[in-house]
């Protein structure tokens, strides 16, 4: 069972596609080089309350659990 | 959880629906029901709005969560992690135990306004259903401290 940073970052199009990841105390602000790999379903299916799209900034609404997710994410890299 | 929580003001200012924060996260409620508190512009102090300990503690956002592990979100100002702290002053430290209406956050909210950013101020009952949160919800201007909504 991957763990939901891993399912996140799949998500996200996975870790190449990720340019940066930033925690606010809600959600994940994130930028991707190709928001077409965003899979928005698979994100909710990750836990994600909401997803936000302008462009290549997603932003994934997790709860306040975003700065424990951000950090997960920075050590699988 | 039939026990009532009563959630207080946790700066003074003019108490808005959620529906009017310049935020989709907030607006739509997408981590709890909550109001917004518009503050006045001047160096506010926000206080913790309910007994608990203070689980998250940011510059600009803290949740403080109930012995019922009830846990209530205020973020002071919209897109404000983007100034990294700039104008916010922390007068307590994460993990701490705190009464409600203990200062929590001093900051400028005129400094916010001044860079374009809004200093509303959602108050979240975090992972509440959105019926959790009915009447009294405190409406006009209220104080830091004063009964903001009740979470039953």
């Amino acid at each position: 069972m991957a763990s939901k940073a891993e399912q996140i970052v799949a998500a996200l199009g996975g870790s190449d596609n990720i340019v940066e990841i930033e925690p606010c105390i809600t959600r994940l602000r994130t930028e991707v080089h190709d928001a077409s790999l965003v899979d928005e379903a698979a994100l909710k299916a990750a836990g994600a309350h909401g997803v936000l799209k302008a462009g290549n900034v997603i932003q994934v609404v997790v709860g306040p659990e975003a700065d424990t997710i951000a950090s997960d994410i920075e050590d699988l890299a | 959880m039939a026990d009532e929580l009563d959630v207080l003001a946790p700066i003074p200012g003019r108490v808005l629906p959620l529906t009017e924060v310049p935020d989709p996260v907030f607006a739509g409620a997408m981590v709890g029901p909550g109001v917004a508190v518009d503050p006045p512009r001047e160096r506010v102090r926000a206080v913790a709005p309910v007994d608990g300990r203070i689980v998250k503690l940011h510059p600009h956002a803290f949740v403080v969560v109930t012995s019922s592990g009830r846990g209530v979100l205020v973020h002071l100002g919209i897109d404000t992690v983007q100034l990294q702290g700039e104008g916010f002053r922390l007068l307590a430290a994460e993990g701490d135990e705190v009464a409600a209406g203990t200062p929590l956050v001093e900051w400028d909210t005129a400094a916010v306004e001044a860079g374009g950013r809004s200093p509303v101020s959602p108050v979240i009952a975090l992972d509440a259903p959105p019926e959790a949160i009915g009447d009294p919800v405190a409406t006009g201007q209220v104080e830091a401290g004063a009964r903001l909504f009740t979470w039953r």
